[in-house]
């Protein structure tokens, strides 16, 4: 659908993007995700036309789409502000893109009608001023441009990143639904990675300039390819010198591992953390934080401090101060 | 090769649209600004002595040897106190109705934006009708103290008085808007952590004004050191008139006038370069910008000392007094005859229309005490054609030059948005702002002397004669009003989303199509206020239509002046005096009016007229379910009056 080839985008003698290759299958929702200024926005003003790249070459359904006018690429575009236009009712703002294509007044407004009922427009919305709308109604408002000229792929700006926890949340997943209804492929920018794990078909994390990794949000999380990705996906321990001699690990390396891949049980209860391969530690509680769904604790030993999460069984519940046993299992460690 | 923006790409139209409007721009810029005012520096050093011989400093010697520096100290005298007094009231006039608690702040507000449409030449002369030597108030105050000088309100003082109440609009507009924008919480914060009340307000509110309050003052300084209509009308000598005199008067007068005229100019526009240098070091110093995530709107501060708040109340009422009662006399007496005008005394048997309507020739007082007709002098305002025509001049001249600076510089914003990180945009903004360096008089005793000539690039056109000096006047008054302009239509681009273009070009929209649907109406309500003002500005200035006073320049304020001198021949053409305050009033109306369209109605966003136009339409449902009109009907007008709107 979209091939990215040795795309090379630089500002002077800065070099935002360092010769980059993505491929997005027809119908995917794939994510750019990455820190601040990793090349992601950039990457996808590339996509769209914005930039002009150094080097390289963007092709779209085959063709090469590199120099081709924003206006005739056919993406659609929902951007972090939304970008509606203030000036206009709800309505014309959807059929902007249809009155520049200079399309018949009946069809621009069946055109309208349609799309404003798949993204759960009413018509009494429609004939609002778009300062009259909710964050939530707005962002319809511009997916719902962005859809009506009937693009092949929609580009996302991180739409999300102007709204409330909560009202993120519910978007989030209407924006899962809506894609999957329309079947569009979609190519979405984030640096949240809670939304890129629970939206995305596929991830490519950016890391200055360069893609780290390309994989199913499973794929980047528990399998993370670079001590960048590991680092940057959820949050992680890093193994010291004590645990990695005493689980014989390799020195020349650095060692990861999940917070929840952790277990942990009382001191001297004897209960069920299973043994096998695993190797085990005696420590400490120092903190704990209580989120309800779980608990996350730190908690001191082998001569360094680790998180880890347990399920809230509302039995099992340490208090600061409290012996623990930790197990770890070398097949949930990353090494690199 | 480099990453490049997509505006970058070339397309044929566009280009030679560009190409045009950079040719225009060079042409406008250099033949109506550079060349002009280059040949009034280089006049002051092509003096000629008795022998006619070259003498480039025979001006610069007669600077020292004669009275000049007396009219530049004097101006910097006015200037610098100024300064002070226009503050001191300025600030008043905002805290009292922004900041305190007082009293009918509402309609306080109202009068201290009086000067918003009641300004320049106008509220000079209405200050006159109530103080000068037959004023209203001096007639009062001589009733209970005889011994008082019927002069007092002339010279200094008098400029003074007036320039203080006159110069505050600037404080009403813009310490206004930055003291409302004042964050809530840093006043309950100051207040919580034990400041007491005075101590906030100087802690904590001062400050924040404080780079407001910094630009309005070197801009009442400039204003000081520039004035002219009040020097010229209550007599002081200050730089501004005496350059106005020496440019309409001739070597066999006096010693090289031009020369002595285009120096006083060049002194000037060095102290304004100083000044503006100043200004523009201080704001790149940053400003001080809240940094609330949440800012709680201002809540108006109780005076809580009784005493205190009782003299608050009383000084906020004195001001109000000063700034309204040369309006409300204005009106009262426009509606007055021409023997109650001239005894200033309010007779209300005398109501009449004559001073707007009239149509008859009007009357006079001979020395003898005789009442005679003066033939072809019509009495009403609508009716008189010098009157009507010096405002239609006026009213034309200033709204084409109002219009003119606003396209221009919506053009040149948008292009200098487009290259903002390159030269080219830098090389246009600093060519819109040119004009700034310059002091008005300059400009305009430039283009007099150097369109007084056969210009080429005019096509040998002398835009001094005849009818062509309108066109001198348009061009002289748009290039004065550019960089206001430039500074306030530029920072409503500032508040232009980048995504919206961007999405406007992911639709499909050409640049231009981008421009005039998305870009220019979010700048419109701003680019409309620019125009207001402007057009309030030039509607009753007084520098210019000096400069250019003509036969085919007889503009507003030339009409009012020569209204004045005849009211000045004692017991002659008294009708002049109701025909200037009608007319003065029909100015406040015209100003008022569009100062209410432009920011009453012209400044409501899509959301709030859409609001307005759902809650007529409720009325109307409600109105036509009382009189008990039919659903089917009510729909029917309902559809109408949506399609109309």
């Amino acid at each position: 659908m979209i091939d990215l080839k040795d795309i090379t985008v630089r500002f002077g003698d800065f070099t935002a993007l360092h010769g980059i290759n993505v491929h997005v299958n027809e119908g995917e929702f794939f994510t750019f995700l990455g820190p601040s200024g990793c090349g992601k926005t950039t990457t996808l003003r590339t996509i769209t036309g914005f930039i002009n790249p150094s080097g390289g070459v963007v092709s779209m359904q085959g063709k090469d789409i590199t120099h081709v006018p924003i206006e005739k690429r056919n993406i659609g575009i929902v951007f972090q502000s939304y970008a509606l236009f203030p000036t206009m009712t709800v309505r014309d703002n959807i059929a902007f893109g249809l009155k520049i294509r200079k399309m018949p007044k009946d069809v621009i407004q069946q055109k309208v009608d349609t799309i404003a009922k798949k993204v759960d427009l009413s018509e009494e919305q429609l004939a609002k001023a778009v300062s009259q709308l909710s964050g939530g109604q707005q962002q319809r408002v511009a997916i719902a441009r962005a859809l009506v000229t009937e693009p092949a792929i929609i580009c996302m700006d991180e739409p999300l990143s102007n709204l409330d926890a909560k009202l993120r949340v519910n978007l989030r997943n209407e924006l899962k639904k809506m894609q999957r209804e329309f079947g569009i492929t979609t190519i979405y920018v984030t640096h949240d990675q809670e939304e890129a794990l629970t939206l995305s078909d596929r991830i490519a994390v950016f890391n200055k300039g360069y893609i780290e990794q390309i994989g199913t949000p499973n794929e980047v999380y528990n399998h993370s390819q670079t001590e960048f990705v590991a680092n940057f996906i959820g949050d992680i321990n890093k193994l010291q010198s004590d645990i990695v001699s005493a689980m014989n690990l390799a020195e020349d390396k650095v060692h990861y591992i999940r917070l929840e891949r952790i277990g942990v049980r009382a001191a001297g209860r004897g209960d069920s953390v299973p043994a096998g391969n695993a190797a085990t530690f005696t420590g400490t509680i120092e903190s704990q934080e209580y989120y309800g769904l779980y608990i996350k604790y730190t908690i001191r030993a082998a001569g360094q401090t680790l998180k880890v999460v347990e399920k809230n069984d509302g039995i099992n519940i340490y208090e600061p101060g409290d012996p623990v046993i930790l197990r770890i299992d070398p097949a949930d460690i990353m090494s690199y | 090769m480099q990453a490049q923006s997509i505006g970058k790409q070339k397309y044929g139209i566009g280009k030679l649209w560009t190409i045009f409007g950079g040719i225009l721009f060079v042409y406008l810029f250099l033949g109506f600004m550079v060349f002009p005012c280059l040949d009034t520096l280089t006049s002051i050093f092509s003096t000629k002595d008795a022998a006619g011989n070259a003498d480039p400093f025979a001006v610069i010697r007669f600077f020292f040897a004669g009275n000049m520096p007396t009219f530049v100290l004097n101006s910097l005298k006015l200037a610098v106190l100024l300064v002070i007094t226009v503050n001191v009231v300025g600030i008043s006039i905002v805290l009292l109705t922004e900041y305190f608690d007082i009293r009918g702040a509402k309609i306080l507000r109202l009068g201290y934006m009086t000067t918003l449409i009641y300004s320049g030449v106008a509220l000079v002369t209405g200050y006159q009708f109530l103080y000068d030597k037959d004023g209203i108030l001096t007639n009062w105050l001589l009733q209970y103290f005889p011994n008082i000088d019927r002069q007092w309100f002339s010279g200094f003082s008098a400029v003074m008085f007036t320039m203080t109440f006159a110069c505050t609009s600037n404080h009403a507009l813009f310490l206004r808007n930055a003291i409302r924008g004042i964050d809530y919480n840093t006043v309950e914060a100051a207040r919580n952590l034990g400041a007491k009340p005075f101590k906030v307000l100087m802690k904590v509110v001062m400050p924040t004004l404080l780079p407001t309050l910094f630009s309005l003052t070197v801009m009442t300084f400039i204003t000081g050191l520039c004035a002219m209509s009040a020097p010229t009308l209550l007599g002081y000598n200050s730089i501004n008139p005496e350059i106005v005199r020496l440019a309409g008067s001739t070597t066999a007068d006096e010693a090289f006038p031009q020369a002595r005229a285009a120096l006083l100019s060049i002194i000037l526009a060095m102290f304004t370069i100083l000044l503006l240098s100043v200004l523009n070091h201080y704001e790149r110093k940053g400003h001080y910008l809240s940094v609330s995530k949440t800012k709680a709107k201002l809540v108006k501060q109780k005076i809580q000392n009784p005493v205190a708040n009782v003299l608050a109340h009383i000084y906020a009422y004195v001001l109000f007094i000063i700034y309204m009662t040369p309006v409300v006399m204005i009106i009262v007496f426009s509606f007055q005859n021409w023997q109650a005008i001239r005894s200033k005394t309010l007779d209300f048997s005398s109501w009449t229309l004559i001073n707007y309507f009239g149509s008859q020739d009007y009357s006079y007082t001979t020395s003898r005490g005789k009442t005679k007709i003066r033939p072809d002098a019509i009495s009403g305002v609508f009716a008189n054609e010098k009157t009507i025509g010096g405002i239609r001049l006026s009213f034309v001249l200033s709204a084409i030059a109002a219009a003119l600076a606003c396209v221009i510089v919506v053009v040149a914003v948008n292009y200098i948005f487009k290259h903002k990180n390159k030269k080219r945009g830098k090389v246009v903004e600093a060519c819109l702002l040119f004009p700034w360096l310059l002091p008005t008089i300059l400009i305009c005793y430039s283009f007099r002397i150097f369109f007084n000539n056969e210009v080429w690039y005019v096509f040998g056109n002398n835009l001094y004669y005849g009818e062509n000096v309108r066109f001198l006047i348009i061009m002289a008054y748009t290039v004065v009003k550019l960089p206001f302009a430039v500074r306030m239509i530029k920072a409503a681009f500032y508040a232009i989303d980048e995504e919206l273009e961007d999405a406007a070009r992911n639709l499909g929209a050409s640049a231009l199509v981008t421009f005039l649907r998305v870009k220019l109406p979010i700048v419109l309500p701003s680019v409309l206020a620019v125009f207001a003002l402007n057009f309030n500005a030039l509607f009753t200035e007084y520098d210019m239509s000096a400069t250019f006073h003509s036969s085919h320049g007889t503009s507003y304020a030339m009409v009012i002046q020569s209204m004045c001198n005849e009211e000045g021949r004692d017991g002659m053409n008294m009708n002049a005096s109701g025909r200037r305050c009608a007319s003065t009033v029909f100015i406040m109306v015209i100003s008022g009016l569009i100062l209410y369209l432009v920011y009453g109605v012209g400044a409501r966003d899509l959301g709030e007229r859409l609001a307005i136009r759902e809650r007529r339409r409720k009325r109307f449902k409600a109105v036509c379910g009382k009189l008990g009109l039919s659903r089917a009907a009510a729909e029917e007008t309902d559809k109408a009056e949506a399609h109309i709107e």
